[in-house]
């Protein structure tokens, strides 16, 4: 993090979102501290990026959401979006910004409604984008980026925000090997700064790699929380995916360039899941 | 930034020009300060027009998120006039017969709740869908709907003979007409409603990137929404009570402005009331030198431009698969 004060973690109880009468999510409860990365893991449907909205404020739930002992709800959307960021999987921006000025969107919730960029803004900015590894693409247009590098211009967005929780919605999907790397090499430089991560992820093998615990969802409900270890294990997995995990089934990929500090990457231990 | 240099320069050559054309022969001394005057006055309600229709185009096509939107092309100024219509019948019907004096105040009360009522239900309508041909098609039923209303406002008028001209003149739209009053009512008006766009810019752009990232980042989307289409409704009232129901200026000028200006709303905005200023004065002194028997209304003259702009921008939005 930028400064290095306001290491939160963030804490739900019994969250539940009922979307146009059906119910989506029922009575989720997770903990997710400064320093670690939390995987939401579970099918298509299964509710994780419901679950992620909901934290974010996004969506209308039952329940409570605290960071550091306060109500989410009772937060201005302001004062939440100061602590929690929302990185969504593509963004819905068409107009022909920069990346730059994408970037400078997130310092949003610290200015006046005056156009002018302070000292501080310009220092988040520039150490966002270098942090996200953005900043050779700085003055190009962001919808002309490959999907990798708006995903971390996103990222870098969402750091120039200086929220010390940020919530990520499956950052590698659509991605290729080596930009899904660089994104889940940058999720570990987070932690590693003492963000609070939580991220939604489809790969099992990227949450065996860059995270440190996980939560399984199906249908709403969640079935295994724990160390990441522990939850991508055969009996977990076979029940809510219907396959049979099973060892050295995959290759996987180390970081090829020089690694960062706190870089948990490398899938090298080869654990994947094959069908039955 | 050589952008403002050149929009003064022509604002410049555009108010020269708008004063020293026209048919009135300014040589004669007697007549030369009535002139003069009138110049002035039309001068004035064409540039007030004009910036506020470009400002309102700006802030409507952030507020739907799509570049085709305009006040004239989603109905508001459709809604604005005829709420004025109604101002104006309702003034006059009241009023005691004999001399009909037009109220410069009653009017634009008439055309704000005319502009919102229309913006309101386009924003209802956001909830349903965002798609965009559906929200054009929207504000074109919007845009019939009004007319025809105005149509019916407009037959009932005539059975007064003073009332049917003054409705007839006001639903043309002409800058020609205008005078002190009407100005010293509307300039204000426009005036506070930019500067409140202008405020409200840093929060239009977030919402380019659509409700649900606009509110992770912090935005008040339901404030940003209503208290934009509150302002847009201001500005246009303010350009129609001065004559300004004119089509096309929301559309043409931002998308003009773009490639210089950007598209961040806080440097986009006062770029486009200058620009839309000196367009529309342009605009008047076109219509102003076409020959013909009597005046061609300042409106043919945007539609003639702003159509065909309008059907290239939405082929190559399609082509480019950027929006719909």
């Amino acid at each position: 993090m930028r400064n290095g004060d306001g290491h939160l973690g963030l804490r739900a109880q019994g969250v539940s979102v009922t979307l146009g009468g059906r119910s989506v999510l029922r009575d989720v409860s997770l903990e997710a501290n400064p320093g670690e990365v939390l995987a939401l893991l579970g099918p298509n449907g299964a509710g994780k990026s419901t679950l992620l909205k909901a934290l974010a404020g996004l969506l209308p739930y039952e329940g409570r959401v605290e960071i550091a002992g306060a109500d989410v709800a009772s937060l201005s959307s302001r004062a939440r979006a100061k602590r929690v960021s929302y990185v969504p999987q593509r963004s819905l921006l068409r107009s022909a910004l920069s990346v730059e000025e994408v970037v400078a969107l997130g310092r949003y919730v610290h200015g006046g409604s005056f156009g002018g960029m302070s000292k501080n803004d310009r220092d988040a900015i520039n150490h966002a984008l270098q942090t996200a590894h953005a900043d050779v693409l700085r003055d190009r247009i962001f919808t002309q980026l490959s999907v990798g590098e708006q995903q971390r211009v996103l990222l870098a967005r969402a750091l120039a925000s200086d929220a010390p929780i940020l919530l990520l919605d499956e950052p590698t999907a659509a991605l290729d090997v080596g930009e899904g790397m660089a994104v889940l090499r940058l999720i570990r430089t987070l932690a590693a700064r003492k963000h609070t991560l939580i991220v939604v992820l489809h790969d099992l093998a990227d949450a065996l790699s860059t995270t440190d615990r996980a939560l399984l969802l199906q249908e709403g409900r969640v079935v295994e929380q724990g160390s990441t270890g522990d939850v991508v294990s055969p009996k977990p997995i076979r029940a809510v995916y219907g396959v049979k995990l099973i060892e050295n089934a995959r290759i996987g990929f180390a970081p090829g360039t020089d690694a960062d500090t706190g870089t948990g990457t490398g899938t090298g231990t080869g654990t994947g899941t094959g069908t039955e | 930034m050589r952008l403002y240099p050149l929009l003064f320069l022509l604002l410049l050559v555009a108010g020269a020009l708008a004063v020293l054309v026209g048919s009135g022969d300014l040589t004669d001394p007697e007549l030369r300060d009535t002139f003069l005057k009138l110049r002035g006055y039309r001068l004035a309600a064409a540039f007030l027009a004009g910036a506020a229709l470009a400002v309102g185009g700006v802030v409507v096509q952030g507020l739907f998120r799509n570049p085709l939107a305009s006040p004239s092309v989603l109905g508001t100024t459709a809604g604005a006039s005829f709420g004025g219509q109604v101002a104006l019948l309702t003034y006059g019907l009241a009023g005691v017969g004999g001399s009909f004096v037009v109220p410069e105040m009653t009017v634009p009360i008439g055309c704000f709740i005319g502009a919102l009522v229309s913006l309101a239900v386009l924003l209802l309508f956001l909830r349903v869908t965002q798609d965009l041909l559906a929200l054009l098609l929207t504000g074109f039923v919007l845009s019939a709907l009004f007319l025809s209303l105005s149509a019916f406002v407009t037959s009932v008028a005539q059975e007064t003979w003073e009332l049917g001209r003054a409705v007839v003149s006001f639903s043309l739209g002409s800058v020609s007409g205008t005078g002190p009053r009407q100005l010293a009512f509307a300039l204000p008006l426009i005036a506070v409603a930019l500067v409140a766009c202008w405020f409200w810019g840093r929060s239009l752009d977030l919402l380019l990137s659509g409700e649900e990232e606009a509110q992770s980042m912090g935005a008040n989307v339901g404030a940003v929404r209503w208290w934009s289409a509150i302002w847009v409704s201001v500005l246009v009232a303010g350009a129609v009570s001065v004559g300004g129901n004119v089509g096309f200026v929301g559309l043409v000028v931002p998308h003009m402005l773009r490639p210089f200006a950007g598209t961040k709303h806080q440097r986009l905005i006062p770029a486009a009331a200058l620009a839309g200023g000196v367009f529309l004065v342009a605009c008047d002194i076109i219509a102003r030198v076409i020959p013909s028997r009597s005046e061609i209304p300042l409106g043919v003259v945007t539609g003639l431009i702003g159509a065909p702009l309008f059907l290239l921008l939405l082929i190559r939005l399609r082509r480019e698969r950027a929006y719909a």
